[in-house]
């Protein structure tokens, strides 16, 4: 059972354990959480074009997070109802640490633009694979905000195409060390498509039209010629989830996010639930 | 519902690309939507850049139904507060509903031939139209002619340089100031400029 910290009066309008809002708590929480971490490089990246390049990658997860939010809460899109503002938020920031069901890849802390390339790379591609799916999708409102997002997602992989061939490119030593972030973020990347609760409804539905399994072996097909230019497609010969990323879809988390990110991003939220900035 | 014109958004970029509805509503209540200047680049309203899809008015009760350039465009709110204030300073409006919505996508191509050149001249160099696109033909003005794209690799060259014209330029970034931006460099008069994203 879901505990939601909320300001007084604010209602969510489906249950947050409902097949379709759990899909919606995936999708939204896996771009909340890495557009988090991406604003990590706003005025620390190595070069100018990068900063703004992470700026707005975060801005867009945090952005499309909020409009998943929104269809949970039933509202029409971008409703201007305070009570639905109230509502996202809650979603956002209210929840505990184990009600959150992104993967964990994406959680883990930025540490060097080999990483953060890498997880930018591997991500943006499942991201980009699920919401082609997601266009198909029975429930209009999801298939509607699928094709939105996926037409804007192609400015995050060109951005992320780009940089894997400057780091797969690069001296032998700097290749090198891309090449283990990327072996390491492929292997976490595996936790993203764990089924979740909720799955075999949504996919009988259609509103999720492929399975996570089916979702997986998409991106690899997308993956493939994309790592193979820089003969780095035997990465994706990986066929189980290391322990230390599985059970994200569960709601089980790593200390990154339950003792570093988690009480960061929630902090002000719970001193002041339904704050209004 | 009176948003489910057109399917999808018209290829010429002409004024009347934004106003599916014309007759529906009165001219000041249009005048008064499509006049909302974007709040980060004033000089362009949001009629110019093809982002009202719908207007509807029943005894003094307007609904309008926009179209957001990018999802995550944060000057959202304030376009809609905008539309608000714009549309209450109208005789007999008496309430005011505007929603977003995502369907059809905006693409560049929504944006007039007057959008363009306005864009042009805040120093944005406006998207380039997609193949088969009939907005490559729009406007006379050489910085504003647009050259048509066959792929992603030649998007990110050859948008014709806001300040002097000239095509010898090259994408920097996918990524500029807003996100509706990306960043460019002009070889022929060596100044960077921004676009407005094509893809």
């Amino acid at each position: 059972m879901t505990t939601l910290r909320a300001a007084p009066g604010v209602t969510i309008g489906q249950a947050l354990s409902s097949p379709r809002s759990r899909l919606l708590l995936v999708l939204g929480d896996d771009d909340l959480v890495t557009g988090h971490r991406a604003s990590h490089w706003t005025g620390v990246a190595p070069a100018i074009e990068m900063d703004l390049a992470f700026a707005t990658i975060a801005q867009d997860g945090i952005n499309h997070a909020d409009l998943w939010y929104q269809l949970i809460v039933g509202e029409e899109l971008a409703g201007n109802d305070p009570r639905v503002r109230a509502a996202v938020d809650a979603i956002a920031l209210g929840r505990e640490p184990q009600d959150y069901l992104h993967a964990i890849l994406c959680e883990r802390p930025p540490r060097d633009i080999a990483f953060s390339v890498a997880r930018h790379v591997v991500v943006d591609h499942v991201v980009a694979t699920r919401l082609d799916v997601l266009t198909g999708s029975s429930d209009p409102a999801i298939a509607t905000l699928a094709g939105k997002l996926a037409w804007e997602l192609r400015y995050h992989l060109q951005h992320a195409v780009r940089y894997l061939a400057l780091l797969a490119g690069a001296r032998p030593e700097h290749r090198a060390r891309f090449t283990t972030a990327l072996e390491e973020v492929v292997a976490e990347a595996q936790g993203m498509f764990e089924p979740f609760h909720g799955e075999a409804e949504v996919v009988a539905e259609g509103i999720l039209p492929v399975s996570q399994r089916g979702i997986r072996a998409r991106w690899i097909e997308r993956m493939a010629p994309v790592l193979g230019t820089h003969d780095l497609d035997h990465l994706l010969d990986v066929d189980t989830v290391p322990d230390a990323a599985s059970g994200g879809r569960m709601g089980r988390h790593s200390p990154d996010f339950t003792e570093d990110m988690w009480p960061e991003m929630t902090a002000l939220y719970r001193a002041d639930p339904g704050a209004v900035w | 519902m009176p948003g489910d014109l057109p399917g999808t958004p018209s290829g010429d970029a002409t004024e009347d690309a934004t106003g599916e509805q014309a007759g529906d509503v009165r001219d000041e209540v249009r005048r008064a939507v499509e006049s909302v200047p974007d709040p980060e680049m004033p000089s362009v309203t949001i009629g110019m850049l093809g982002m009202v899809h719908a207007l509807h008015e029943d005894h003094g009760s307007v609904r309008v139904e926009l179209l957001p350039t990018f999802a995550g465009c944060p000057a959202t709110e304030m376009i809609r507060r905008d539309v608000e204030a714009a549309l209450h300073a109208v005789d007999e409006v008496t309430g005011v509903e505007v929603v977003f919505r995502f369907s059809p996508v905006w693409t560049p191509e929504r944006i007039t031939s007057e959008g363009r050149e306005r864009l042009v001249e805040f120093g944005i160099a406006p998207p380039v139209a997609p193949p088969g696109s009939q907005a490559g033909a729009v406007g006379t003005d050489a910085a504003v002619t647009v050259l048509p794209i066959v792929s992603v690799t030649e998007a990110t060259r050859g948008r014709p340089c806001p300040w002097c014209g000239s095509t010898a330029t090259e994408r920097d970034s996918a990524f500029g100031p807003t996100p509706c931006r990306d960043l460019w460099m002009c070889t022929a008069c060596r100044q960077p400029f921004e676009g407005f994203k094509s893809a």
